[in-house]
């Protein structure tokens, strides 16, 4: 274990773990964004900015991905932090404004109405959806355009590959700006990204008719669970 | 919101508020229903919660399953219990001296404590308007005291005390329909859920909880033990709940319906029914009369829907 003070509260945390981690055992609550358990943590959104002291030289980081140290001194509500996550939200707001989550962590954090110029944006850039096709799904549909040399060149946004995406949803799921959104009308289901439209045909059971999953998502869970094809025939609720 | 199946269970948080150990039946609707419920309600909540099979199996001295701040109130007041700790929260908050975190108060109840003996308290609550949610765990009679009908126990559902026999078909009046009793009282949330449906449950058990005023949420809980239906099944019977039309899913925002999940066709009632023996008495003739209320209420149901 490793001991460490936030908010002038001696806590204990596991080594290897976070901020974040040690924070939230300790009933310190940090508000975070672009975090989640299950995920790695990319320090994106800025949200979870916390002030840091070693050896007497103070400077700010993101909890969710800075490892706890031996004798760390923490302060998550200090008046630079506060100022830091309100910028940060600030400038999240202004790219979508009309998001709920973002306008709750704005209350929350006492941002009015941002400063900036409001544009509507269809992505925040908050990864998590990144990640969740990479960590989760182990797809790797969706990846980043213009980052690092290209920046200058194009806005930097998302991309869903329609080869590679097999309609499983999960993207939606975790995004928090609903950026992404998923309907399904009748045989077809229909993801809707900041890069386009994909269309995905789904399975009709034989039994009940209902159409229950994306075929492609199907095929992709036969393949690689080496599961026979006949299980999938029926949906949830038709099988034995 | 159901079409989450396969990849985003491995989204939902592994923490477990609500503890394994307790001693609920196998198979139990109910206990599957506060687990998911408090995965969606996070670490900073108060619970008040009612006599009931979820107090009883949860709660046994010395033991606890809650790793939140849980508290027993009587079958009558859990509602008026949930308004104390909020209007206190409120209080204090306005002297300065409030919780670290800014905590939510829920209230949980079974469908005795909610549709029978707390509905007073309850419609108190709602009326006052304090910021609370009240989440109702329906499992169709007073189940830990051994099957006794309660006002939400639907029609033709042989009960300790509603028994089929040769002059009765066990309980003769129709299920108590508490959301629209909430509704009435223009309540800003209001929804059905079931755990046969997880993420619908959740995505509404959170909705509700970031709700400013009251919300509630009705939660059909499967009990095999009750229900005289085998406990492995208690999933399926909940879907065929939902897929029969006996208790549609849906939401109530600021008093505009929609449905979670409209089904061309309905399944035929017999379905839902056949799967329990506390039905297994019912004649044709009845089954039919059942049939003809639940589409009944389901068209009524769908065309509020499509009003608002």
């Amino acid at each position: 274990m490793i001991k460490l003070t936030i908010d002038g509260k001696k806590v204990a945390a596991e080594e290897g773990g976070t901020i974040l981690d040690a924070a939230n055992q300790a009933g310190i609550r940090i508000p975070t964004l672009c975090s989640h358990e299950s995920l790695r943590p990319a320090g994106a959104c800025r949200v979870c900015t916390v002030e840091i002291a070693t050896n007497g030289a103070k400077s700010l980081t993101t909890a969710c991905d800075y490892p706890v140290e031996a004798g760390l001194k923490v302060s998550t509500t200090s008046e630079k932090v506060m100022e830091a996550r309100r910028l940060a939200v600030e400038l999240l707001l202004a790219q979508r404004p009309h998001s709920s989550k973002l306008q709750e962590l704005a209350r929350k954090l006492g941002v009015k109405q941002p400063r900036f110029v409001l544009a509507e944006q269809e992505c925040i850039l908050c990864q998590l959806c990144v990640r969740t096709c990479q960590e989760i799904v182990d797809v790797e549909a969706i990846t980043f355009v213009a980052q690092g040399k290209d920046r200058g060149v194009a806005e930097p946004t998302v991309v869903h590959s329609l080869d590679k995406c097999i309609g499983c949803d999960a993207c939606a799921y975790v995004c928090p700006t609903e950026s992404i959104t998923v309907t399904d009308i009748g045989d077809t289901r229909t993801i809707n990204t900041p890069s386009g439209k994909l269309e995905f045909k789904l399975k009709q059971c034989q039994v009940c008719g209902k159409y229950w999953a994306p075929e492609k998502q199907l095929d992709y869970i036969i393949e690689k669970w080496h599961l026979e094809p006949e299980l999938f025939a029926t949906c949830p609720d038709c099988r034995d | 919101m159901e079409k989450f199946a396969v990849y985003v269970p491995k989204l939902i948080t592994k923490k477990e508020n609500f503890a394994p150990g307790h001693r609920a039946c196998i198979g139990c609707g109910e206990a599957l229903a506060v687990r998911l419920a408090c995965k969606a309600l996070g670490d900073d909540v108060i619970i008040t919660n009612a006599t009931g099979c979820i107090e009883i199996i949860s709660s046994q001295l010395p033991y606890t399953s809650w790793r939140l701040p849980w508290m027993h109130t009587l079958f009558e007041n859990t509602a008026a219990v949930a308004s104390g700790i909020e209007a206190g929260l409120k209080a204090m908050t306005r002297k300065g001296r409030g919780l670290a975190v800014e905590a939510k108060v829920v209230a949980m109840a079974g469908d005795g404590g909610t549709s029978d003996i707390g509905l007073q308290a309850l419609s108190g609550a709602l009326e006052r308007g304090h910021d609370f949610l009240f989440l109702c765990f329906d499992n169709e009679a007073y189940m830990n005291t051994g099957i006794q009908r309660s006002s939400a126990t639907p029609y033709g559902a042989s009960t300790t005390t509603s028994p089929a026999g040769k002059v009765s078909i066990g309980q003769f009046a129709w299920k108590k329909n508490v959301p629209a009793i909430v509704v009435a009282h223009n309540a800003p949330y209001v929804a059905t859920a079931c755990p046969s449906y997880p993420f619908d449950l959740m995505d509404k058990v959170k909705k509700g909880l970031e709700t400013n005023g009251p919300a509630y949420v009705h939660i059909l809980s499967v009990c095999p033990t009750g229900w005289r239906c085998l406990p492995e099944l208690s999933v399926r019977i909940g879907r065929l709940a939902v897929e029969t039309g006996i208790f549609p899913l849906y939401e109530v925002e600021s008093g505009r319906y929609k449905l979670s999940f409209d089904f061309p066709k309905l399944r035929p009632i017999d379905d839902y029914l056949k799967s329990q023996g506390r039905f297994k008495h019912l004649s044709p003739d009845e089954i039919k009369k059942i049939q003809t209320r639940v589409t009944e209420e389901y068209q009524k149901l769908k065309e509020i829907a499509a009003r608002s």
